[in-house]
Parts: structure tokens; sequence; C-alpha cells
């Protein structure tokens, strides 16, 4: 799979690639080719899965840390 | 100097209310936030105005003749006195009379129908969320538990994501300004998929910034499609009519942000068992062709052996026809000189007294010449004097 590839275009190969392979019509060799490829992108986006941990970043806002009591204002 | 107890203050307070006869007698009109019945049948709420509010109990709400709601404004009777656990002033209620609606509940309504009027809740404009978000902005408080709840919720749905807070306070005099700032800090960054816009539950004036026309028209304009989860799933806001998705609580809108991992992974096995079956499906139909093919090809084969089988049989019968065998078969025999073993033609190859060897079809035998004539018979005309 291509770095480049977001995860939803990893699956949208996928099914890109599934869809032809229903399709048919193409010569054997192009067919297993095909399967190869999507084989290694479930593979790639089975791991990404896998092994993922999620990311928690901030943005710079003007947050002034004036309410966090939840009191009433005034 | 003389230092009192906790409770000989709020004791002292009491004595003070409790002996004005303002207080004791008392009629006092606001509008009803934060009801609440407790299972003993007491109604807890607090009246309130734009500038300030006090708690309010109703001791066995059975007697009372209407529905104390949230935003209702009312006049309420009763005398002011301290609840010393608390140290709460509070108005012990004994008559509540409705006044109309509050007025916070009619610049909801006002706000509401003003926007819908201009379009900004059209279902057609409402974008679809991404499927598979990489970055999602969060727009909420960063010390409460809304994030820790949406951060926990994400991670064990769909770690894949990355979590982009952008903190705001979201409630008190700066929330509006902080809301709409962290959407455009999040937008501005061009990165980010979907955008969750939350709040915990509380009363109507707690989520009141989500009810501001400024941070309606910055849900509106967001970049990022924007999911709204403010407060209970029974508080409806502005800000969850403009959203993209309206989700009822924080949590839900973690759940509506990102599809869940194992939903994912049965996509990848059902396309990893359609790709293999349609693989295999096209193997096997090669193989069946392969089949067809060779057996079409060994069938050629066997006609051509047949065929030429045939003309073999043909061959072997004209062969066998030309055999002298078969001639002799038929009582012809074969003449041969017993001297030399030539075969005899013609007369003139023997005299009287040779001695002539006879082949017939089953044998030979030997013969003498006692005479010779020059001429066939007429019957015998038309057979071949000489096959070869």
């Amino acid at each position: 799979m291509d770095e480049g590839l977001s995860f939803e275009q990893a699956l949208k190969r996928l099914e890109t690639i599934t869809e032809s392979l229903q399709k048919g019509g193409m010569p054997l060799e192009d067919m297993i080719a095909l399967f190869e490829e999507g084989a290694s992108i479930a593979k790639i986006c089975h791991e990404k899965l896998d092994k993922a941990e999620l990311k928690l970043s901030e943005v710079q806002t003007i947050f002034e840390n004036d309410n966090e009591s939840g009191e009433p204002d005034k | 100097m003389q230092v009192y107890s906790v409770a000989r203050i709020t004791g002292y307070i009491r004595d003070i209310l409790e002996s004005d006869a303002l207080l004791a007698d008392v009629w006092i009109s606001g509008e009803v936030s934060n009801a609440s019945g407790s299972s003993s049948g007491h109604l807890y709420f607090t009246l309130k105005d734009e500038a300030s509010q006090i708690r309010c109990v109703l001791f066995n709400r059975k007697r009372l003749s209407i529905d104390v709601e949230n935003g209702m404004a009312v006049v309420a009777h009763g005398h002011i006195s301290i609840y010393e656990v608390s140290g709460a002033v509070q108005l012990y209620v004994d008559m509540i009379q409705p006044t109309g609606i509050g007025v916070l509940h009619m610049e909801f309504e006002r706000l509401k129908a003003k926007l819908e009027e201009e379009g900004l809740f059209e279902p057609s404009r409402k974008r679809p969320l991404p499927e598979y978000p990489e970055k999602i902005g969060i727009v909420t408080s960063p010390g409460g538990a809304v994030l820790h709840d949406i951060t926990n919720i994400i991670s064990r749905r769909y770690p894949l994501a990355e979590l982009v807070l952008a903190p705001t306070a979201v409630q008190g005099e700066s929330a509006v300004r902080g809301i709409i700032n962290a959407l455009d800090a999040l937008n501005g960054r061009g990165d980010i998929d979907v955008i969750i816009v939350a709040r915990g539950g509380g009363s109507i004036e707690d989520l009141w910034a989500f009810n501001d026309e400024k941070v309606a028209r910055a849900i509106y304009s967001s970049r990022a499609p924007v999911i709204s989860g403010v407060g209970h799933d029974t508080d409806f806001t502005i800000a969850d009519f403009v959203a993209d998705k309206r989700a009822p609580t924080p949590s839900a809108a973690a759940e509506l942000a990102v599809p869940h991992s194992g939903e994912v992974e049965t996509r990848l096995q059902s396309y990893i068992a359609a790709m293999a079956a349609a693989l295999s499906g096209e193997i096997e139909r090669s193989r069946q062709h392969a089949d067809e093919m060779y057996t079409a090809m060994s069938h050629q084969i066997d006609n051509v052996i047949s065929i030429n089988g045939e003309k073999l049989r043909g061959q072997e019968l004209k062969l066998d026809s030309l055999s002298p065998l078969s001639t002799l078969e038929r009582g012809y025999a074969l003449v041969q000189s017993h001297a030399n073993g030539k075969v005899i033609s013609s007369i003139s190859q023997v005299e009287r007294g040779d001695t002539i060897a006879v082949t017939v079809a089953d044998g030979r035998f030997n013969g003498r010449v006692t005479g010779a004539k020059k001429g066939i018979q007429t019957w015998m005309k038309g057979f071949p004097s000489n096959r070869h």
C-alpha cells in the first residue's frame, strides 16, 4: 500500500479492487496481481487498526481559564 | 474577640432571617430553572432573573395544582431562611403561580424561528460526516468530564483518529467568544475532518452560549462538518439545530464521529473473502476451460485416429484382395516348373513329360505335363490371365 494513502483511501481502493475482481473479464494473471495488491492493503489496514493509539493534541485558542468552577458568572 | 463555630453563625443568620417580617411572608417573581423533584415528593428549583437567582424548595409538591417546569415564569410565595447543612439561603415555597413563558425561552424561540427562516437549519445543507476521519476537532472545556468521555470513547472505538482539542469556556461570559474562536482555530488548520462541539448537562442558562446567534453562525459557516453534543438528550439548543449532526450527549457525539474498529475489521474480512471468492471462481473457470479444451482435443485426436484406422482397414482389405491366397481360394492354382521354380504362364514354358509343382489354397502337389494345346476355352475369357 502506498504510504501516502489514507485509511479511507485504502478502503476505497480495496472496494474498487474487490469490484473489479468480481466483475472479472480480465486475464487471470491480472486478477492474481489485483488480489495480491488487495490482500496487502487489507493486511496493512488491519495492522494499522491493531497498532493504533489515540493521539491527542491541542490548538491555541483564546481560552481563559476563567470559568472552570462552573459557577454562574457575575 | 470571639470566634464562632459555623453552626453558631448559621443559626444566628437563621434567627435574623426568620425574625424579619418581609422575609417571612414574601412574593418573588422569576423564572424557574434547575427544577428537580425528589422521590420524597419535594420539589427543588431555582428562581432567577437576569441579575441573580435564589434557591427554592417546595415540600410535598403533590399539593401543587400546576407542573413546575424549567423556563416557566412564576410568582412564588413563602418564607426565606437558611438551610444550615449547606449554608444556602432559600425560599421555602408554599404557593406558586405561572406568569407566562420565561424570557430565555422566548429568546430561544425567537432566534430559532429567525435562523430557521434564514435556512440555517435546512436538511439539504447538512453535510455528511466523514466515514473514517483522521483528525477530529473537539471544542469543549479542557478540564471537564466531557473531554475525558470523548477521548475514552474514540480511543476504544477508533484509535486511528487523532483528536485536536480547541479548549474553550463553555459557559459564562467568555463562552460565546471562546467557542467561535475555537471553531476558527480548528478550521484554520485546514486538516480537520470533523468537529465535535460538546458540553455536559446543565440548566438553560448553563447551556446558553449554545443558544447564541453568533455561535450558531460560526457553526453554520464551519469548514469541517460539526457534530453537536450539548447537555442531555432532552436539551435542544440552537447549536443542535444548526449543526450538521445533532448528538443527544457528548458521548453520543463521540460515537457518531468515528466508526467502530470492529466493524472496520469485519469490512476488511468481507473484502478479503469477496476477493478470494472472485479469484478462485476465476481459477475454477479457467480450470474448467482447460478441461474442456483438453476433452475437445482428445476427441479430435480420437477422431483422427479412428478415421485413419478405417483408412488402414480399407487398405488391409485392399491388400487382402490383392494377395494371391485369396485368388487361390477362389479355385485358381499357381503352376511352377518343378525344375527351376519359375511360374508357368504360357504353354511355351512346358513340354510333355515335365514335372510341374501346383499350388492351391491349402497346399501343393506335383504333376506331369501330358499334353498342351494353345488357346483357351471361350467361357474362361474375361478372366485376367495375369494378375500381376
